[in-house]
């Protein structure tokens, strides 16, 4: 292990050679993801090679959680523990591989999301943080801000919120949108917690797509070459260590 | 013979051995405390896994016992508390030690395993199926499956080696406590 450890801080402790990590973080209806879309656009036009992964989206694990979800059938420690798979899992298939060959992994949600949630669940924080060790931290994690009714209105418009997106399983509330708002409420408190614990990067949601942009383009370049947290070596040791990578 | 109702964990690497000793300890309980066996996978997970297709990739170690631990939720959840509750004596095969075993041998951190099972009430009592037999090369219990998914894995250690050093921290672990049942 003390071999794959030092391997791995060769290869990040490098900046030119490792990639980087950088995580869009919110509640639903805060606009990452259209943030996200064009913070990719812009990195490639400026000649780096992305890699996106979603929350909830390995090939392995998704269909195993979205079974579950239609039927209703997950208590909360399920929903965090099959959730918490299927972010290792997207870890060591998607983000390391991508990491390791010196590209930036853009993180539609991180492990911050099943924190929030889990803990607006009623999951003890320090529990639910064990379930995502070894940690893997993000070069940055912008945080876009926005409240619970600004959430609401802006998913209530789209669409009626889905069982577990509305927090229905620990609300019993009958009505989604109801229950959505009493949830998102609670989810957004987590988040802010997280944010000053974690020194997120804030954006305000509420503000214009352009302006947003051009503010988190401009966070960026004063970001990204931050030192690698030395805290992920543990991580990239242990997918090192899966059919002795990268030898 | 057991009266009160207990929760009674039957731990091992074999599945053929968890079954005959789960149904051994089953028969020391009670008559009116006799509900049933609590097995691996109720949940269906590892059968939605085992039916991916190989192009999704395959789970770590780490990933496999996230999974155990959810499927244990739910065993735990549907089947274990509400006999409990009822007044009746319940065998889990297998429960929490053998993940922790599982875990040990694929050089997963005693802390972090010991953790991601605290939600997981303690047994009144703990049970080692041991087996005389080689295990199965079939995907019929959790640590031939986990192994047989793990074979070529972790720096090359075969699936052989795997199940041998999940049994020996089995032993270890639970040697002087538990009772061991030769199956």
């Amino acid at each position: 292990m003390q071999r794959l450890l030092r391997r791995a801080r060769e290869r990040f402790s490098t900046a030119a050679r490792r990639g980087l990590l950088v995580a869009f973080e919110g509640p639903d209806g805060s606009g990452k993801t259209t943030q996200r879309k064009l913070f990719k656009t812009w990195l490639e036009a400026e000649g780096y090679s992305v890699v996106t992964t979603k929350w909830n989206g390995s090939e392995l694990i998704k269909p195993i959680i979205k079974t579950r979800k239609s039927i209703h059938a997950l208590s909360p420690e399920e929903f965090s523990l099959l959730h918490s798979a299927d972010f290792r899992h997207r870890v060591e298939q998607d983000v390391l591989p991508a990491l390791w060959d010196g590209k930036v992994v853009i993180a539609d949600r991180f492990l911050f999301t099943g924190l929030a949630r889990d803990v607006a669940r009623g999951l003890d924080l320090d529990w639910v943080l064990k379930l995502y060790q070894p940690l893997l931290w993000p070069d940055l994690v912008f945080y876009f801000a926005v409240s619970p009714a600004t959430s609401s209105r802006r998913i209530s418009a789209t669409r009626v919120p889905r069982f577990y997106e509305a927090g229905q399983d620990i609300t019993d509330l009958d009505d989604p949108v109801e229950s959505y708002k009493r949830f998102v409420a609670r989810v957004i408190r987590e988040y802010e917690s997280l944010a000053l614990i974690f020194n997120f990067i804030t954006v305000d949601a509420e503000q214009s797509i352009g302006e947003q942009h051009r503010k988190i383009r401009q966070l960026f370049r004063e970001g990204e070459r931050r030192p690698w947290s030395d805290w992920n070596a543990d991580a990239v040791a242990e997918w090192l260590a899966l059919a002795g990578r990268r030898s | 013979m057991r009266s009160a109702p207990a929760l009674i964990a039957v731990e091992g690497v074999n599945a053929a051995a968890l079954l005959a000793s789960a149904r051994e300890a089953l028969a020391g309980v009670d008559r009116r405390r006799r509900s049933g066996v609590s097995h691996w996978d109720a949940s269906g997970i590892f059968g939605d896994l085992a039916a991916a297709e190989d192009s999704a990739g395959r789970p770590s170690p780490r990933t496999i016992l996230l999974l155990y631990a959810a499927d244990l939720a739910f065993r735990i959840r549907w089947e274990i508390r509400p006999l409990l509750d009822d007044g009746k004596s319940v065998v889990a095969a297998p429960y929490v030690a053998t993940a922790i075993a599982f875990g040990r041998a694929a050089g997963i951190s005693p802390r972090w395993l010991e953790d991601l099972f605290t939600f997981a009430p303690a047994p009144a009592e703990s049970r080692l199926a041991e087996s005389t037999a080689r295990v199965g090369r079939g995907r019929r219990g959790f640590v031939e499956f986990s192994c047989e998914l793990m074979s070529g894995s972790l720096n090359g250690i075969s699936r052989g080696e795997l199940v041998e050093t999940t049994a020996a921290y089995l032993r270890t672990a639970l040697g002087r406590r538990a009772r061991i049942v030769n199956a």
